[in-house]
């Protein structure tokens, strides 16, 4: 299909034409952002920059419920199919942040929540055009206009957006917007690369993976975990704001005569994590948290699903209190290596 | 499994009783599936874990203490120590819980007919070994022997005691029980379990030992089966971490690149000694 | 005036003693503005050691948080000292941590840095965004000056400083057995106008206040994590049995938690601002604390972590205290 445009005047109409109820977009709740559905405004503010809470949440939402039950009684009731989802506005690092969670999803057996709506879920992603201080998405194989996990790649080029689309869904949802959207110019795809070409070019922060995945383990018993982890507070900020963070604990909870029992973000920097009920801890310090962390991301992962848990976004290091810095970490690794 | 692997299903309480009493009582559940269907599907494999729990409460994964040779029913042996084994040991017979698997590899019994299987275990620990014990009694003739080794802290910590027993009188199965202190009237062994073993002193050859109990004595195991010509691959143990899903998505029970629900519960120690976070 | 050869030279001799284990200071961090705790144990990691404007964290936190594991069968506990750099602000979490009886005196040595104030990182970062080089910062008379790459920028103070060095009245630390320089002179006194401007409103206007920020919380712990404060060593929300708090996150847990933390720390929160600082997702709760602060103050005229002889509000009684708020 060909490229398309989006004139900024027509946002609005784009967003009837589809559906508004449809529309998941950034928005700022309280002092920070996430996506969300669209309320009442007629338009959007793509200038945010990265959310604070990453996409995952509209995917795996932080508290979800499994199953519904009566008090005493075993019927279990699962909640419905998930609702149809356009995303615009997302930034290329979280939709290749959820073709790395999809592996774990799928894994045998699929988790059929997750799933579910990943397949109802169009996304239309936003090319970054002023990366933040830390990212580097470029060093993980990303880019700020990367098209992993996309169905349509946006551009903004001043007066429109150019409409890039690269799958199926997404060449559907630009025949629905039929006459809202107009055929771009090869002068808007040259721009747009140029575009493309200069935010690559602002990311400054790299790590080099090379060799990480296979050596890390061997680094078990280097000082580095124990000097990084020192500062460490044990919160849950780089876990839970992480777009490739997975972990979540269930529980069961009762209001009134209804039960529930639902999963929720979890945190292995917590130390309840790995906690036996006998009390005997694993992990009982940051320091094996850290390593865990570290671990999981860089070389647990890569060996179970062939690609390492990190996209470069940068909140884990934007958002720490104290400064723990995986690339700084990382470098460590590698002059340890 | 269901299609939602998360939804479980319901299963009646037969019959219970308690192992031990105390703080940290153990007590053993026996219950079938509700639904027939499920009943006729579900098939387990001794070394099995699945996730028992109460709608209400919540859900915690315990190995499959039973072999299915036993019959069409499943056992697992709670110790009381947590918000959900504590609300599993209210329940009686007639009870409802929720059952959800079976979950992760098994031991590999069919690999090692004709050889002499020897399981050390310590406490609770005997949960996970009894269903080994159970399938190679049904199937003695086509294993070289059995010898089993369990202890406990006193007399009043041993789970199945009264199995273990029956099983004394038999010529053709060597069983040895063992307390750490001594107690009046006590007829059998004193010592801690690593320090039987020793006094046991089984054949590495054509032998596959299996161990499980707390860390430590796993620990002290390791060591005097190495000092008894143990080779690795002769060694096997099964691994509990904290866990909530059971099928490798909720994260948590991983020791270093291995998920303990889907890589195992059961290894063999020529896995694990490459894996420091298997004995932390 | 901040000395750092004189603090790197006490630091040294410090962690020299045999009677300490390690000493935490601050140090510059990975990048831009952002500076991370220290920890040292050896004299020439002393060299790292800086103070700055940039030094917001409350090291007192670390008294707390430190993981006791169990000690191995035959050996003696170790009873060595922990030294640390402490503001005025972070003073007061030692004395009420003192006062409450959290740490022992003879386990701490507190190693003072009188403080003209410490930057807000949202407000510097606004004038500044996007700067990855590190930066050092010093005051200089009223104003902050930064030392970037293309010069060095002074700004007023008000203009980046902390809302809580603003109106701060505990710049000098409170006890220490080390000052480091000379005192330096306290900002006029607390009107609490943040919190009065909320107590204005109606009480569905503060509620919807609450509730944008209440329903925005992930429930990271991050601000009971950092807070010097919140050091019971079984939480009431990491508890499950029985469950108080669930760990469901809705508007209505995550109000009881919030709540919950607040009253906990009231007559008890001593105002270092770290758990406002430090929420990813910006909650303002230092506006809820200071209500219970404020109360605390006009009822009871107390202000923990001042006194280091004083008793905690919650177990002291006197004869005249208010009691009209008892229903």
């Amino acid at each position: 299909m060909d490229n398309m445009k989006l004139a900024k005047e027509k946002v609005g109409d784009f967003l009837a034409k589809l559906g508004k109820e449809r529309f998941r977009v950034p928005q700022e709740t309280g002092g920070s952002s996430r996506f969300a559905p669209l309320n009442g405004e007629s338009s959007v503010d793509f200038t945010l920059s990265n959310t604070t809470v990453p996409l995952k949440s509209l995917f795996y939402p932080q508290t979800e419920t499994l199953y519904r039950y009566e008090v005493g009684e075993t019927a279990m009731k699962a909640p419905g199919e998930a609702d149809e989802m356009i995303i615009m506005g997302v930034r290329p690092c979280d939709a290749k942040a959820l073709t790395i969670v999809d592996r774990l999803f799928s894994w045998d057996p699929k988790d059929p929540y997750y799933l579910g709506r990943r397949e109802k879920a169009t996304i239309i992603g936003l090319a970054c055009q002023e990366p933040r201080v830390n990212c580097f998405c470029t060093s993980l194989g990303g880019g700020p206009a990367s098209t992993e996990g996309l169905d349509i790649l946006m551009t903004d080029l001043g007066e429109s957006f150019l409409f890039q689309p690269l799958t199926e869904k997404g060449e559907k949802i630009c025949q629905e917007a039929g006459d809202v959207l107009v055929k771009s110019e090869d002068s808007d795809v040259q721009a747009a690369e140029k575009v493309h070409k200069d935010a690559a070019s602002k990311i400054v922060r790299k790590i080099d993976s090379e060799g990480i995945p296979e050596k890390l383990p061997q680094l078990w018993d280097s000082q580095i975990w124990k000097k990084t982890s020192e500062p460490c507070l044990g919160c849950g900020a780089c876990t839970f704001l992480c777009p490739t963070c997975h972990c979540f604990d269930i529980q069961d909870e009762i209001e009134g005569l209804e039960g529930r029992r639902y999963r929720v973000w979890d945190s292995c920097m917590f130390k309840e994590y790995t906690l036996h009920t006998s009390g005997h801890n694993p992990r009982p310090t940051r320091r094996e948290r850290t390593r865990n962390r570290i671990n999981h991301k860089y070389s647990y992962f890569v060996d179970k699903f062939g690609v390492i848990a990190c996209v470069g976004c940068g909140r884990c290091i934007n958002l720490c209190p104290v400064n723990v810095d995986i690339l700084n970490i990382l470098s460590q690794v590698k002059e340890a290596l | 499994m269901k299609e939602n692997p998360y939804q479980p299903y319901v299963a009646t309480i037969e019959d219970t009783w308690y192992e031990t009493v105390g703080d940290r009582a153990v007590k053993t559940f026996k219950v079938t599936l509700d639904d027939p269907e499920a009943r006729k599907n579900w098939s387990h494999r001794p070394g099995q874990c699945a996730m028992v729990g109460r709608l209400g409460i919540g859900e915690s994964m315990f190995c499959i203490s039973c072999s299915p040779t036993e019959g069409d029913f499943l056992r697992f042996s709670v110790m009381r120590a947590g918000k959900n084994t504590q609300g599993l040991h209210e329940q009686e017979v007639g009870d409802k819980i929720t059952v959800r698997g079976p979950y992760g590899n098994s031991f590999p019994l069919e690999d090692w007919k004709g050889k002499h299987i020897l399981t050390i275990g310590g406490g609770i620990g005997q949960a996970p070994l009894r269903p080994i014990v159970e399938y190679v009694k049904a199937n003695l003739d086509q294993y070289a022997g059995l010898t089993m080794i369990y202890g406990a802290r006193t007399s009043g910590d041993l789970c199945f005691r009264n199995e273990f027993e029956e099983m004394m009188k038999r010529d053709d199965i060597s069983c040895h029980l063992t307390i750490d202190i001594e107690e009046e009237g006590w007829p059998y062994k004193v010592g801690f379990v690593p320090s039987v073993l020793m006094e046991v002193n089984p054949s590495p050859e054509n032998t596959i030992a299996i161990t499980c109990g707390p860390p430590i004595m796993i620990r002290f195991v390791l060591e005097n089966l190495k000092k008894l010509n143990f080779a690795d691959e002769q060694i096997y143990t099964t691994l509990e971490n904290r866990m909530k899903c059971g099928f490798g998505k909720c994260g948590r029970c991983n020791a270093g690149n291995l998920y303990v629900c889907k890589d195992g519960p059961v290894f063999s120690y020529s896995t694990l000694k490459n894996v420091p976070e298997a004995f932390a | 005036m901040a000395d750092l050869e004189k603090l790197r030279a006490v630091a040294k001799e410090t962690v020299s003693r045999d009677d300490v284990k390690y000493l935490i200071g601050w140090r510059q961090g990975t990048y831009g503005f952002r500076v991370s705790p220290h920890f040292i144990t050896e004299p020439e990691e002393a060299d790292k050691l800086i103070f700055s404007p940039l030094c917001s964290n409350n090291l007192a936190t670390y008294l707390t948080l430190v993981e006791k594991l169990p000690v191995p069968r035959g050996q003696e506990p170790d009873t060595r000292k922990i030294a640390l750099m402490v503001k005025g602000c972070d003073s007061r979490a030692v004395v009420q941590q003192l006062v409450e009886q959290g740490i022992k005196r003879e386990s701490v040595i507190i190693i003072g840095c009188p403080c003209q104030g410490v930057v807000d990182l949202a407000k510097v970062e606004e004038k500044f965004p996007a700067v990855l080089e590190q930066v050092e910062a010093r005051w200089d008379d009223g104003k902050i000056v930064f030392k970037l790459s293309e010069g060095e920028k002074a700004v007023p103070r008000e203009e980046v400083l902390a809302d809580k060095c603003l109106r701060c009245r505990y710049p000098n630390p409170v006890t220490a057995d080390t000052l480091l320089w000379e005192k330096v002179e306290a900002e006029s006194n607390d009107e609490y106008a943040d919190v009065g401007e909320l107590e204005g409103k109606a009480p569905e206007e503060r509620w919807s206040f609450w509730e944008a920020y209440f329903s925005s919380c992930i429930r990271c712990y991050s601000c009971r994590n950092v807070c010097p404060m919140c050091y019971c060593e079984d939480c009431i929300l990491d508890r499950l049995n029985p469950t108080w708090v669930n760990r469901s996150n809705n508007i209505s847990e995550n109000t009881a938690f919030h709540l919950a933390r607040a009253f906990h720390l009231a007559g008890r929160c001593i105002e270092c601002g770290e758990c406002e600082r430090v929420c990813p997702v910006n909650i303002p709760l230092m506006k809820l604390n200071r209500k219970l602060t404020k109360e605390v103050r006009e009822k009871f005229e107390y202000e923990p972590g001042t006194d280091p002889d004083s008793k905690p509000l919650q177990a002291s009684y006197r004869p005249n205290d208010q009691e009209n708020f008892i229903l």
